[in-house]
Formats: C-alpha cells, sequence, structure tokens
C-alpha cells in the first residue's frame, strides 16, 4: 500500500511523462473497446436474432430487399402447407442496400397480423392502436427512436416515405430495435413498388424439425411459378445476408490485437525508460533496505496505474462514444446496432490493467537485476 | 568489551572481464561502540569498498564480518537487505536524494518499510528534520536546498530509523567550508550524544581531524598516514 503510493506519486510528479503515456494507453485502449462493441453487438444481433422455428421466403437469386419481390397472394398458400402454424408478409425498404453506417429500414407489414404474429414487440410509449388507426402510423423501434429522437406524434422522412410516429417500441430481438413497422399497403404505394409485391415472407413452423420439409415444399410449390422462392431457417437466412458484415466484423479482431500489442509495446517502453532513468534512485532506495521485490512491485504498480487510466479514459471514452452516437451497420437489409454494453466496458478496463501489468513485468525484472554496487557508481 | 564493528581477515576481490581487481586483502579492523573513525587513502585505495561491506551492500569473498554481535558477512542477500533497513543509515557524498520528493518524504523512505504508523513516522521525521536543523523545510524539494542542507536532509533520512551504524563516503566532498564544518559537527554529536557508530571516508584531512580516530588505506591495506595518525587498534580517545 505504501510502496503503490510512491509508485502514484512518481507518476503524479513527472506529470507530462506519464500524461503522454496514458493518452496513448487510452487511444489503444478505445480502439479496442470499439472492435469489442462491434464484435459483441454482432454476437447478440446474430445468436439472438433469429428463432428457431421461423422460416424466411426469398426470392429466388435475389439478395437485396429491393430486388426480392414476391406476389403478397402467397399468403394463403403458404398458410396452407401442413406444418405452417403463421406466416406474414413484410415488404422491407432500406435507404441503402450496401454497407453503410447509417441504415433504415422500414417494414411493412400488415398491421392487425403483426401484434398476432410478433407477441414480443413491447409498445413502451403511444399505442398499438393509434398504429392500428393511423394509415401512415409507424411502431419505431427504441434504438431507432433514439438515434433520430423521435418520439409519438413526430413525423419523418426516409427513403421518400413520410410517416408518423404512432408509438416506440422495445423487443428481445435486436432487429426489431433498428426498424421502424408500418401499413404494408401504405408502404408499397409510397415506395412505388406496387400493391400486391412484397419482399418475403416470414413463416412459423409447428416445431424445428419442420423446418427443413416445409422449406422444400413451400420452394417446391413455387417452382414453376414466374416468381420462384429461395425459403432458408432464418439463422441461415441472417448468417448468409450478414456474411459481408460478418467477415468485415471479424477482420476488425485483427486491429483490436493490434491494439492491445500497440498498448503493451507503448507501456513496456515508458516504464523501461523510466526505470533506466532511475537506475541510481533504485540503488539508493535498496541501500536504505528495499527488497528487490519491493522495487519490483513499485515498477509494476506503476504499469498497472498507467494501464488504469489510460483503460479507463479509453474504454469509457469508446463506451459513451457509441452511447451517444448510436451507429446503425447495416448490409442488405440486415441491421445491426453497434451498442456498448457493460461486459464489453469491463473487460476493457480489466484488459487495460492486465495489459499494464504484463508490460512492465520485464522492465521490474530489469529494475532489479543489476547488482547493487554497480547501480551506485551509475 | 567486544567491538561494535569487528573485521576479520576480509578479502574482496572484483572480476573485471578477464583480470581480477582485489581492492582489499587479509584486512582486520575493529570499532568501538560510539566511535567516530575516517577512513583515508587514494583514489582506489578500496575505501568505497570497504565501506560497503561495512553496511551490507556488498559481500566479502573471503574472511568475516561481525557488526553488533551479528556476522553479516554470512547473511543472503535479502538478509542482508533486511537488516540494512534496520541497522545502517548510509551517507553519499552526492547526498543521493529522490528528486521528486520532498524533504518530508525523502526522510520518510526509511519507515515506509516498517509497520509505524502514520502518525508515529511524523513525529519521528520531524524529529530528524529538527535533529539536522531543517524543521522548517520540510516541504521542500532537494532542488530547492543547498547542498549543506541537501547532506543533512540525507542525514536525517540516515538516521530516521534509530541505526546503530552510520556510514558516510566522502560527506563533505560536495561542500564548501561552512557548510562541511557543519556536517562534521552533526556526525561528531551523532557519535558523542547518541552512542551512534561511524565510520566516514574523506578525503579531506580537516574532515578526518573532527573523527576520534583515523586510518590511512592503501592498496587495501592499513598503512602509517603520511600525516603521522597512528593506525592503532584501539580507539585515541
Ligand atoms: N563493482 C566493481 N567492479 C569492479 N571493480 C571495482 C568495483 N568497485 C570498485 N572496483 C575497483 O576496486 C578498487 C577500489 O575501489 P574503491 O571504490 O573502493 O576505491 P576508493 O578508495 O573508494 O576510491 P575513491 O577515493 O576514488 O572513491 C578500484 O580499483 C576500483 O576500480
Ligand atoms: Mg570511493
Amino acid at each position: 500500500m505504501k510502496l503503490a503510493l510512491l509508485a502514484l506519486k512518481n507518476l503524479v510528479r513527472h506529470r507530462l511523462r506519464s500524461l503522454l503515456t496514458t493518452l496513448g494507453v487510452s487511444a489503444g485502449m478505445f480502439l479496442y473497446a470499439s472492435v469489442q462493441t462491434m464484435q459483441h453487438s454482432l454476437a447478440v444481433a446474430t445468436e439472438a436474432g433469429a428463432a428457431d422455428t421461423t422460416l424466411v421466403v426469398y426470392r429466388e437469386n435475389r439478395f437485396c430487399p429491393a430486388t426480392s419481390r414476391l406476389p403478397e397472394h402467397y399468403l394463403s398458400v403458404i398458410e396452407g402447407i401442413p406444418g405452417v402454424r403463421q406466416a406474414i408478409p413484410i415488404q422491407i425498404a432500406v435507404n441503402n442496400c450496401g454497407a453503410s453506417l447509417d441504415v433504415i429500414t422500414f417494414r411493412g407489414v400488415p398491421p392487425e397480423t403483426l401484434r398476432a404474429y410478433n407477441p414480443e414487440i413491447n409498445v413502451v410509449e403511444g399505442t398499438y392502436e393509434d398504429f392500428l388507426n393511423q394509415s401512415d402510423g409507424a411502431l419505431v423501434g427504441q434504438h431507432f427512436a433514439r438515434r433520430r429522437g423521435l418520439s409519438p406524434g413526430d413525423t419523418f422522412e426516409a427513403v421518400g416515405v413520410n410517416v408518423t410516429v404512432a408509438g416506440i417500441i422495445a423487443s428481445d430481438s435486436p432487429q426489431d430495435e433498428n426498424v421502424a413497422y408500418v401499413h404494408l399497403p401504405f408502404l408499397q404505394q409510397a415506395s412505388r413498388v406496387g400493391l400486391g409485391v412484397v419482399t418475403q415472407f416470414n413463416v412459423k413452423v409447428e416445431r424445428a424439425e419442420l423446418l427443413q420439409p416445409v422449406a422444400e415444399k413451400i420452394d417446391e410449390t413455387f417452382a414453376a411459378d414466374q416468381q420462384p422462392t429461395h425459403t432458408r431457417p432464418e439463422k441461415a437466412f441472417f448468417a448468409e445476408t450478414a456474411k459481408q458484415m460478418i467477415e468485415l466484423i471479424s477482420f476488425t479482431r485483427w486491429l483490436g490485437l493490434g491494439a492491445v500489442a500497440a498498448v503493451l509495446g507503448l507501456v513496456a517502453n515508458a516504464v523501461l525508460l523510466i526505470v533506466r532513468g532511475r537506475v541510481r534512485e533504485t540503488a539508493i532506495l535498496q541501500t536504505l533496505g528495499y527488497s528487490r521485490w519491493a522495487i519490483g512491485w513499485m515498477v509494476v504498480i506503476e504499469g498497472g496505474l498507467l494501464g488504469l487510466v489510460g483503460g479507463i479514459i479509453g474504454v469509457l471514452g469508446a463506451t459513451a462514444f457509441f452511447h451517444f452516437k448510436s451507429f446503425t451497420l447495416g448490409n442488405e437489409g440486415l441491421t445491426l446496432a453497434l451498442s456498448p454494453s457493460l461486459p464489453v466496458t469491463l473487460s476493457g478496463l480489466a484488459v487495460a490493467v492486465t495489459l499494464g501489468l504484463v508490460a512492465s513485468l520485464y522492465p521490474a525484472w530489469k529494475a532489479t537485476s543489476r547488482p547493487l554496487v554497480q547501480s551506485l557508481n551509475a | 568489551m567486544t567491538p561494535f564493528i569487528s573485521i576479520q581477515s576480509v578479502t574482496k576481490i572484483f572480476q573485471k572481464g578477464q583480470s581480477l581487481i582485489k581492492p582489499l586483502e587479509d584486512l582486520s579492523l575493529d570499532v568501538p561502540q560510539g566511535e567516530f573513525l575516517s577512513l583515508m587513502g587514494p583514489s582506489g585505495s578500496g575505501k568505497t569498498t570497504l565501506l560497503n561491506l561495512i553496511a551490507g551492500i556488498d559481500r566479502p569473498n573471503s574472511g568475516k564480518i561481525i557488526i553488533d554481535k551479528r556476522e553479516v558477512s554470512g547473511l543472503s542477500r535479502a538478509e542482508l537487505t533486511r537488516w540494512r533497513a534496520r541497522h545502517v543509515g548510509y551517507i553519499f557524498q552526492l547526498y543521493h536524494l529522490v528528486p521528486i520528493l520532498s524533504a518530508y518524504e525523502n526522510v520518510e523512505l526509511p519507515l515506509l518499510l516498517g509497520k509505524l504508523g502514520k502518525a508515529e513516522r511524523q513525529e519521528r521525521i520531524l524529529a530528524a528534520l529538527d535533529l539536522v536543523g531543517l524543521a522548517d523545510r520540510a516541504d521542500h524539494r532537494p532542488a530547492e536546498l543547498s547542498g549543506g542542507q541537501e547532506q543533512r536532509v540525507a542525514i536525517a533520512r540516515a538516521i530516521v530509523h534509530d541505526p546503530g551504524l552510520l556510514v558516510a563516503d566522502e560527506p563533505t566532498g560536495d561542500l564548501d567550508r561552512e557548510s562541511a564544518d557543519g556536517i562534521l559537527k552533526l556526525l561528531g554529536s551523532l557519535a558523542d550524544d547518541h552512542g551512534k557508530t561511524i565510520v566516514m571516508v574523506t578525503h579531506d584531512p580537516r574532515a578526518a581531524a573532527a573523527a576520534h580516530r583515523s586510518l590511512h588505506l592503501e592498496k587495501g591495506r592499513f598503512v602509517e598516514s603520511p600525516t603521522g595518525h597512528s593506525v592503532s587498534a584501539s580507539p585515541s580517545r
């Protein structure tokens, strides 16, 4: 404890040097925490986002909501297939089909069907009734609402569509947090795809074992049609449409690793320089009776403190950044909200301290391994 | 009466590349408790080496060093470190205060190793600073003190944990005459009034004259000093 205080004094009284090192550490940790936030958000989105008994019916060989077009009347056929519990037609309109940081997704659905099909949707502001009664009404996901600063009664325009916010919704499904649900006919007209055309059908089957046979049956049914279908379990659909996004985000792993290496090198270098500049001082302390352990501890504590302070600035900075900026990454109609999370913040701090401690192990050993008599003459 | 410091046939060998240097060879010396002893001799004669052995900073290759009835030459490095923390005060020529710490904090350093509480530490530190006449400079950093004052702080640091043995390597070597006289007077009173045993290395005959006894080292052995000081084994007081 007394040693920690001495280490702290050492850092505080070499203010500029400590500040510069801390700055570097916080930059590295900011990057690291950002990467972790992306990874974590992706994990949440892909693991929790897909129901186990849901199929997605898409137009064959189409990969973007703008090009997948299916006749709405397929619905009654699909509902008639044995094993199908429920189905909902969805028209999807996105402002940007490629990769983007500010994706806006409209989901046009038959308003009465939505509640029955998707009971986990919880209207936290406004009412469901308002949504039913307003043909231009929208149920807006919380994350989306926060990003746009929307509350019930507001109107907003996106993708050339003007809607009125009827309610704000919360849901366990991360996808729902980023979309605006609107009336299907309204969206069909507003986005000029035309009445009777939808992007996809979401189909719930009775049991997970039925996913495969029902999917095959659906595709078989429409195979000879003008608009053949391709039906996949929702998980597979996500995995495939989000492939580029997943690859992109997986790649950032290396950035995170690079940030870790940079922090490690930075702290190690800083502490090594500190130790080098203190050879005589260290020898004096040893002469006074400070053991090699005590000296080593002080060095390690200094490294740990540099890591901690840099980590607090960098990691909390990244947390605040993602909290206030509310980025939504999107690709081919699938959206991914980049949101900070407590586990990421805490693990980031732990990583920062650990890096500080680990980085100063070698300098600590350096500081204590020099023969005392030699250091005194230095 | 057993002497406070007893050095028996001590040899110290340094290895420098291929060649061996033997700064001390078969050296013996007794110092009674409370004596203020000065060591003189030309550069490279082994004074610092001997002082480091007495202070437990280094260990001899052969021979015995007994201090206050404890054979320190038989202690391990770690044991020596603990022993130093309690029994030795070291005073350097260049003071060697920690520059980022105040006078008070510098003097506190040896006490941080013990179990004393903050209040007890404060009492001791202020007493030590008072003894060296710098109670009013407790908050000053070394850079804000004169050389003589720095050396006084260093002496306060060397005595704050109340060791029986003080070793000083040319403590006045970097000071003007007036400051040097003050330091020597202080060391003298630490021996006379506080019973400290002091071994001081010096090049300055005036400093040597302030000690109770003065020994002359040359090529690792005690010799009859050119200035006529005796090499008696018994104290001259
Ligand atoms: N760590 C060491 N390694 C190798 N040789 C050393 C070491 N320390 C001292 N020596 C050698 O031992 C001899 C005695 O050195 P010492 O420092 O004891 O001399 P000194 O009497 O204190 O000299 P000065 O008056 O210049 O301080 C010198 O030749 C010195 O080079
Ligand atoms: Mg010397």
